[in-house]
């Protein structure tokens, strides 16, 4: 007569023969005490399913166990889903009255094994019509809220006393003053960058001492008020979606809209009021640093300071200031318009704040982006 | 016999003392239930008992060791004893509640996943919510949340479980179905429930033995069982408490 044993301190699996086999429980019997033979019990029971393809039985001797929990019953259930499934014959022998009720509280065992649904592949084509259909939602979303947002700026000017100015000084502060070290910082170095590497190939024409007209130039066009309004998205544009989606999940945005006041005046409003407020003025400030690190670096390439400075003098204009100022303010109320609307769509749950965040700083990149473009089309066109 | 002994404690924040000498022990499959007043200290003890916090000065064993004074392995060894449910159920937002269940045995044990999958299902049917099983908590309704994080908090079959409020904020309905669970999982399971709770009805409908702290004396003024109590005591704060009398606000 075939007869093995494989035993591990909680289960011993008996096998008699290919149609009888024993499963003896002793113990405790906790997801502690089955970790070593959980794996080992079920293996050896497959191995046994596959001897006949007649009758077999297992009994499992259950009169030692003395403690039993949802662990325990666990694996009791799957070696008897194993029986079952494969149409075999099953008996639990022993198992104290105590534990009984227990067992019968899991009845039927089939719910704890759903049959297995292969998760549905959209096609490219559905995919596409998804993401189209997702992208259109996105900009009906962002149109309503840019109509919302003028007519409440509308609003705004024509009330000034009702504008909620602390709240207003606070955010220009948050996304203002706070923003000026890091603002400093890169200004000056990308300054800095810009002067060695435009002098690098200045110097093949011996024009080093155009680098820093031309360099300021661009810096007062383009580079200032893009790199700044980079600076807010990801600094000021993503602390305002953070705090206006914290407020959205507590309920503080709904509690605002039943107690009969506008959540777009009371929180968009004094935020993108700021965001026009200081785009402009950090922007100043990071064209002045960057010019003079441009100046400065020059120095080093034996053009003096006040030659490089006397240099832009005569190239930049007023009118190369204020149109790297009016983009700036677009910038300001993009970053501030995008953050707060992306801080209001917050769904629920502490992931959905983050997921705000992101979404607030990808999208104000991508729409300063575009702006800037539109801005270098019309600046082109009408000479600005 | 006892799970959990606690010998002269005293919980606070620094200098500032909520409890002091409280001694009290917890015998094996009761519903042990902390009742008082609000900020008399019931959920700082309860963050005590756990490990979470340290007390300012005492002891408190969990199956005869001292959790105040473990460290390392020996601290690690004595969680995996029990399990916590707190106040707003504190699920992990972005996992489904089986993955809630699972995240426990998946850095405790080494069973295979088909078994750790099997095991959650059965600790989410425990709590009736096997349907459930790849809702998002954010799907689900107070009540669903708190049930769910009772069968996270069992993940590891505790022999004790620390419940926080379990039946605040939820409808007289919910509540009681939350309290039949915790009576079934007592009686099935023989799990040692420790519950901070100032709910009248669940007090009386659950729990074994209470101990009631008191904010002005700091102390534990009435301990027994709670319907006898709230019959046969003679303390006046303890009367208004259990008869819901008004006490000075100011």
């Amino acid at each position: 007569m075939l007869k093995t044993k494989n035993q591990s301190s909680n289960a011993t699996w008996h096998l008699y023969s290919p149609a009888l086999a024993k499963l003896e429980l002793q113990g405790i019997l906790n997801i502690h005490a089955l970790q070593d033979c959980w794996r080992k019990i079920r293996n050896a029971q497959d191995e046994w399913l596959q001897l006949s393809a007649t009758s077999q039985h297992l009994e499992i001797d259950a009169s030692k166990v003395t403690y039993l929990d949802g662990a325990g019953v666990a694996f009791l259930i799957d070696v008897q889903h194993a029986q079952v499934k494969a149409q075999r014959e099953i008996k639990i022998v022993g198992l104290a009255e105590r534990f009984q009720p227990l067992l019968k509280q899991f009845e039927p065992i089939e719910k704890f094994f759903p049959k297995d649904t292969a998760p549905s592949n959209d096609g490219f084509i559905v995919s596409l019509g998804k993401t189209t259909a997702n992208i259109l939602e996105d900009a009906k979303l962002l149109i309503t809220f840019i109509g919302r947002l003028l007519s409440d700026l509308v609003w705004a000017i024509s009330n000034l006393e009702k504008v909620r100015w602390q709240d207003f000084v606070v955010a220009a502060v948050q996304a203002g003053i706070a923003a000026i070290p890091i603002i400093a910082l890169v200004s000056f170095l990308i300054g800095v960058i810009l002067a060695f590497q435009s002098a690098v190939g200045m110097r093949q024409f011996g024009a080093q001492s155009f680098v820093a007209p031309i360099v300021s130039l661009g810096i007062f066009r383009e580079l200032g008020p893009l790199i700044t309004a980079i600076l807010l998205a990801g600094r000021s544009s993503a602390a305002f979606a953070a705090e206006i989606g914290t407020m959205k999940v507590n309920n503080e945005v709904d509690a605002l809209t039943t107690a009969g006041l506008n959540p777009m005046r009371f929180l968009v409003i004094p935020r993108v009021l700021a965001g026009i407020l200081v785009a402009p003025i950090l922007t100043i400030f990071a064209n002045l640093i960057s010019v003079f690190a441009v100046c400065f670096t020059m120095t080093a390439y034996k053009i003096p300071f006040i030659a490089s400075y006397n240099g832009l003098l005569n190239t930049i204009h007023l009118n190369d200031i204020f149109s790297g100022l009016l983009k700036s303010i677009l910038f300001g109320i993009v970053i501030s318009g995008v953050g707060c609307m992306r801080g209001m769509q917050t769904g629920t749950g502490a992931a959905a704040v983050g997921i705000a965040t992101t979404r607030a700083v990808v999208s104000s990149i991508v729409m300063i982006v575009v702006v800037d473009g539109i801005f270098a089309y019309i600046s082109t066109k009408t000479g600005f | 016999m006892s799970v959990l002994e606690v010998k002269d404690l005293t919980v606070g924040y620094g200098s500032n003392i909520l409890s002091k000498n409280l001694n009290f022990q917890v015998k094996e499959g009761e519903i042990f239930v902390i009742l008082g007043g609000s900020g008399c200290g019931k959920s700082s003890l309860l963050k005590n008992l756990f490990g979470l916090y340290q007390p300012i000065a005492g002891e408190i064993f969990i199956d005869g060791v001292d959790i105040t004074k473990a460290t390392g392995e020996e601290l690690q060894e004595i969680m995996t004893h029990f399990g916590v449910m707190y106040q707003q159920g504190a699920l992990f937002g972005s996992m489904s509640l089986i993955d809630n269940i699972k995240l426990m045995m998946q850095e405790y044990c080494t069973l295979d996943d088909d078994a750790i999958t099997l095991i959650a299902r059965c600790k989410l049917d425990l709590v009736g919510l096997l349907p459930y099983e790849h809702f998002m908590p954010n799907e689900i309704s107070g009540g669903m949340q708190k049930r769910a994080a009772i069968a996270r908090a069992m993940a590891l079959d505790p022999k004790i479980l620390f419940l926080d409020e379990p039946s605040a904020g939820l409808d007289p309905v919910t509540s009681a179905e939350l309290d039949q669970t915790i009576t079934d999982l007592s009686k099935n399971l023989g799990i040692t429930f420790v519950i901070v709770t100032h709910e009248l009805a669940s007090i009386e409908a659950i729990a074994d033995h209470i101990i009631m702290l008191d904010k002005a004396s700091q102390s534990i003024i009435a301990r027994g069982d709670p319907r006898q109590l709230k019959l046969e005591s003679r303390d006046p704060r303890v009367r208004k408490f259990f008869n819901r009398e008004m006490g000075n606000l100011k």
